[in-house]
């Protein structure tokens, strides 16, 4: 009889400090974000792929700019502009062997015709040769670019680019 | 025995979930009161019904510019109330941005023609890079890519580096150019964001001139 009253005590008990716990965050409305910010490149496809075990394999990776912004192509015509760059962490399974990237396009600002701009705009694809071991990895790759519109400039930013390859 | 021993383990494991819990709500908290300062000085683009550049609206203006102490370009340290007594411009620009290489010979002809009237331009670098506190080696890049464009486009006015630090108090500087026009007693008298046009920002010496 005790006992059982001590099992209720205790468990009324957990019931309570688990209530209390989970109302600490009750009135959270999640991740802090910043209402109105979209990135100004986006990662499209794919989300999972799969490739020959250890044999150099083209993946296409899709992204797109927000409409009325331009980034940098990867061979921009100033030394101080910051190219569009994809990278692969070092890690075990899966390898980056080399990107390809698309041609630019030569663009100017309204207010300075005479400098031409090599850039992104709309949507683009990143040809990537990835080499993976058998089995299932998740790549954490990074897309780093920086954005402008007609007038101002965004700072440089690096998108995570998330997929699973498979290695069969 | 065995007994005590369960009821000793449940209540460290309760205690130790009190901790995590009081220390991830003091942490969000923590967070939420940085946002709050954060967005306490972010300012707005306006559209511009006539349809020139839109106006950058700051909760700033009317309000005394936040005090900086920064590096110039041989390390000497620069602060603000420096400038007191003079009316400035104080512009935060990257040398990866298009429309601030744009800009940049309208702040030297402006800079030259009222210099004499008692008006100074600041430049601020601001890379993005977030350096971390004592990073001397990103620091000397900035340095080096910042003195590189000061020779080539002929500035002839101070150039700090280091505007990220900045970010905060300034409203975020999410974009580039953005300037600040402070009158002769450092109170922020118009801002803009973006390019703009010589004519607009010649309105704002002006205006920061007491004309």
């Amino acid at each position: 009889m005790e006992i059982m009253r001590t099992r209720r005590l205790l468990g009324a008990a957990l019931l309570l400090c688990a209530a209390s716990v989970q109302a600490q965050f009750i009135n959270e409305r999640g991740p802090m974000t910043e209402p109105g910010k979209t990135a100004a490149v986006e990662f499209l496809a794919p989300d999972q792929v799969t490739v020959p075990a250890a044999k150099p394999t083209r993946v296409l990776l899709h992204f797109r700019v927000q409409p009325g912004l331009h980034v940098n192509s990867h061979t921009p015509h100033d030394e101080f502009l910051i190219p569009t760059a994809f990278t692969v962490p070092e890690a075990k399974g899966v390898r980056l062997a080399s990107v390809a990237y698309p041609q630019g396009k030569d663009v100017t600002l309204p207010a300075d015709p005479k400098t031409k701009l090599n850039v992104y705009t709309g949507d683009f694809t990143l040809d990537a040769t990835l080499v993976a071991t058998p089995g299932e990895h998740v790549v954490e790759g990074k897309l780093r670019f920086q954005a402008c519109d007609q007038r101002q400039c965004m700072p440089p930013k690096t998108i995570p680019v998330t997929m699973v390859v498979t290695g069969k | 025995m065995k007994r005590n021993t369960v009821v000793l383990g449940v209540t460290l494991a309760l205690l130790a979930l009190f901790a995590w819990a009081g220390w991830a709500n003091w942490m969000r908290r923590q967070q939420q009161a940085e946002q709050l300062l954060a967005n306490a000085a972010k300012g707005t683009l306006v559209p511009n019904t006539q349809g020139g550049a839109p106006h950058y609206s700051t909760p700033l203006e009317g309000k005394p510019a936040p005090a900086f102490a920064l590096e110039d370009l041989s390390g000497h340290k620069v602060r603000l109330e420096d400038f007191r007594g003079k009316a400035v411009l104080l512009n935060f620009w990257a040398t990866w941005c298009g429309p601030c290489k744009i800009e940049t010979p309208w702040l030297v002809e402006l800079r030259n023609k009222y210099a004499a009237e008692g008006f100074e331009v600041i430049g601020i670098s601001t890379e993005g890079e977030d350096l971390k506190p004592g990073d001397k080696a990103g620091l000397e890049r900035q340095r080096d890519g910042v003195k590189k464009f000061v020779a080539e486009m002929k500035v002839p006015y101070p150039m700090l580096l280091g505007g990220d630090a900045l970010s905060q108090p300034y409203g975020g500087l999410d974009a580039m150019p953005t300037s600040f026009y402070l009158d002769r007693n450092g109170v922020v008298v118009a801002a803009q964001m973006g390019l703009s046009s010589a004519a607009e920002m010649e309105a704002n010496i002006h205006k920061a001139l007491g004309k």
